[in-house]
């Protein structure tokens, strides 16, 4: 009893969520996705995922263990790190693949800046732009969805970036996720169950996912025609990892802006990188090129928006 | 004001000096930097049109550029041109030196500066993409198999060499 | 005797121009692709800091305050030049290669900060050892950093692979493997020094 009349500094608010609690929740967020991913590819892409997932774990007990610092491995937080990656990969890339960029992306893209909370960039994103970088031989080769032997099919964005007529493709085929892509980006749908499940617990905010699709959607109308608004946003928001990294790599909690105003620009800068790199860039997709950059800009965009203190002018 | 024209004066010596020191390095080293630059454009030239003995630069009056060569084998007959193409690609501008007969058979091209992406456009250096040009029509490359992964940079070869080959084939005409 | 040999060794480790100054970190990301690339660079500096720290340590007197760094530039410069020939005409190859980075020589932060910072206060012996170390220096690091960026980078060290059946990391021989290599050195460098200190 006594306890409770002593008076702490602020804040004095307490919730009963805590790191791990919300890391695991988006972990658990994130399985449709994946079940949707070795459904569609085959069972490839679950040993993918296992295989970032456990090098991720390992590297943060490594750097946990080597500085001496506390065990951060029960968290989640490394174990969300190995799935993204994960689901930005192909299926059928070696499996020394996913280790590389798991293991840069945790002592990289994470430990050199001190660990959790610490990172300017979205770990995952790193490990992924380094494999982008290193083997993009493996990082742009992906196999027909339900063929298991190893049939080879561009990317639908890959082939409207080509120049070449895009075959029939429908809409709901883009939603459910059948055509080539990484593990995890193509099912809209399932990503969708989870982001639903994440915004109803109020563990992301509406601001920057949906600025962040809404932008790209304005942007490829106007510009990603063969002449002005005429573009077909739709293809643009069902195809490659728009809706992944909208929900899941551009709310990561540490390397986006706090604010409500500052979200927002986030949100729509990430959408107009992405728009410009898809229609003028050499890459055929720019959202995870888009979020670094945003990331980066992150510390900038925080210093512009604060929040006013109350009482201070 | 003094102050002024001596400091003048003593920078005025040492540009005077190291002048006077580059100008007598570069005459000694001048005709060796022409003969080693002519020595490569022979060994590049040899290299895509290797039956020929006699390359002569056709040269635009206007600025000295070069157009393309005419190419000479060992009785002086003409037997074709060699030409520099250069084409757009991912991230640079690739330059490639192309040889062709006088049937506008290619003989050999080979990509002589590039800076594209290592491992993907990079890859158009590599013989197994150059050697299909081989002895391809050089005003229709559709027999070329362009890289995976790579066909921005694979069709700057091919669409800079055919439209180069088109260019000089008109040239000559023009000169009959 | 012991001092002067101090004056040398000390811009290998202790004063290291890329490791320690920091100085020279351009031509240093640019140039550490390949090995060979490092030791022409790494010669034709140490060639252009010898000379100038040389001539600015001998000229250091009659140069007026107000005008020596316009007077520096100039001396430097001519033997930047003198260097740039002398590689197009025996090595057209290295100069290729090279590109661009030889006449930068002239604006490397190394080359006029040993002279505003050493050559134009001492004699000739220790502005030449000074030169010297300072040149090794810069070339032992060049060859550190391109080493590990060829071998991650392509598979082989001078054009001979080592490892058969690796697959090479072609980021690290993209610029960005250099800014990230030559971050983990320094890194690397300021630990060993925080525990000896």
């Amino acid at each position: 009893m006594i306890n409770n009349l002593t008076v702490s500094g602020s804040p004095h608010i307490h919730k009963p969520v805590s790191v791990s609690r919300i890391m695991w929740t988006v972990v658990f967020s994130l399985i449709p996705a994946g079940i949707a991913g070795v459904v569609i590819f085959g069972l490839d892409a679950l040993w993918v995922t296992l295989v970032a997932v456990a090098a991720a774990v390992l590297t943060e007990l490594t750097f946990g263990i080597l500085t001496k610092k506390k065990i951060t491995i029960l968290d989640g937080s490394a174990v969300i790190t190995g799935i993204l990656l994960a689901f930005n990969l192909p299926p059928q890339v070696p499996l020394w693949l996913p280790i590389v960029g798991a293991v840069f992306s945790i002592a990289i893209g994470k430990q050199v800046f001190g660990g959790l909370g610490q990172n300017i960039f979205n770990p995952a994103l790193v490990g992924r732009v380094f494999l982008m970088a290193s083997w993009p031989k493996y990082m742009t080769t992906f196999n027909r969805p339900f063929s298991f032997d190893a049939v080879t099919s561009a990317t639908p964005l890959a082939i409207l970036k080509e120049g070449k007529v895009l075959e029939h493709i429908s809409y709901l085929d883009l939603f459910l996720g059948k055509h080539g892509g990484c593990i995890g980006e193509v099912c809209i749908l399932a990503l969708l169950i989870g982001a639903a499940l994440l915004l109803i617990k109020g563990y992301i905010s509406w601001h920057i996912p949906a600025t962040y699709i809404f932008t790209t959607a304005i942007f490829t109308y106007i510009f990603g025609g063969a002449q002005i608004f005429s573009g077909d946003w739709l293809f643009h928001i069902l195809s490659g990892g728009l809706v992944l990294g909208a929900f899941f790599m551009a709310t990561d909690y540490v390397a986006t802006p706090l604010t409500a105003k500052g979200q927002l620009i986030f949100g729509v800068g990430c959408g107009l990188l992405t728009a410009v790199i898809r229609i003028w860039g050499g890459y055929p997709e720019g959202v995870s090129y888009a979020i670094l950059m945003m990331n980066a800009a992150t510390p900038f965009i925080d210093r512009y928006t604060k929040n006013r203190i109350y009482g201070v002018r | 004001m003094k102050e002024m024209a001596r400091y003048g004066f003593i920078l005025g010596v040492i540009c005077v000096v190291a002048a006077g020191l580059l100008a007598t390095v570069n005459a000694l080293t001048g005709p060796k930097i022409l003969a080693a630059a002519q020595s490569e454009e022979q060994a590049a030239l040899k290299e895509v049109m290797p039956t020929a003995v006699k390359f002569t630069a056709i040269k635009l009056e206007a600025d000295n550029t070069t157009l393309y060569y005419k190419v000479f084998d060992r009785q002086d007959k003409l037997i074709g041109f060699v030409f520099k193409a250069s084409g757009k690609g991912y991230s640079s501008v690739i330059e490639t030196l192309a040889g062709i007969f006088l049937d506008d058979k290619i003989s050999v091209i080979k990509v002589i500066s590039l800076n594209e992406t290592p491992g993907l456009g990079m890859r158009v250096t590599e013989d197994k993409f150059t050697s299909q040009f081989n002895q391809q029509n050089s005003l229709d490359l559709s027999g070329v198999e362009a890289i995976t992964g790579a066909t921005i940079s694979s069709r700057a070869v091919m669409d800079s060499v055919m439209k180069k080959a088109q260019e000089i084939k008109e040239l000559i005409k023009n000169d009959k | 005797m012991k001092e002067l040999i101090k004056e040398f060794a000390k811009g290998i480790i202790k004063e290291n121009p890329t490791f320690v100054l920091a100085l020279g970190l351009c031509p240093t990301l640019a140039v550490s692709v390949s090995v060979s690339n490092a030791i022409g660079m790494g010669i034709a500096a140490t060639f252009v800091l010898l000379g100038s720290s040389l001539i600015i340590s001998l000229v250091r007197d009659l140069i007026p305050d107000k005008i020596r760094i316009p007077c520096y530039i100039v001396i430097i410069a001519t033997f930047v030049t003198i260097t740039e020939l002398c590689m197009k005409a025996y090595s057209p190859a290295l100069n290729r290669s090279l590109g661009i980075y030889v006449p930068l020589i002239v604006v490397n932060c190394i080359v006029l900060g040993r002279a505003e910072a050493f050559a134009c206060k001492n004699n000739l012996t220790r502005s030449f050892l000074d030169g010297l170390g300072m040149g090794v220096g810069f070339t032992l690091a060049l060859i550190l950093i391109s080493s590990i960026r060829e071998f991650l980078g392509s598979g082989q060290i001078l054009g001979h692979t080592l490892v058969k059946g690796f697959e090479p990391v072609f980021v690290f021989g993209m610029p960005s493997g250099a800014l990230l290599v030559i971050g983990l050195l320094l890194g690397l460098f300021n630990f060993i020094k925080d525990k000896k200190a």
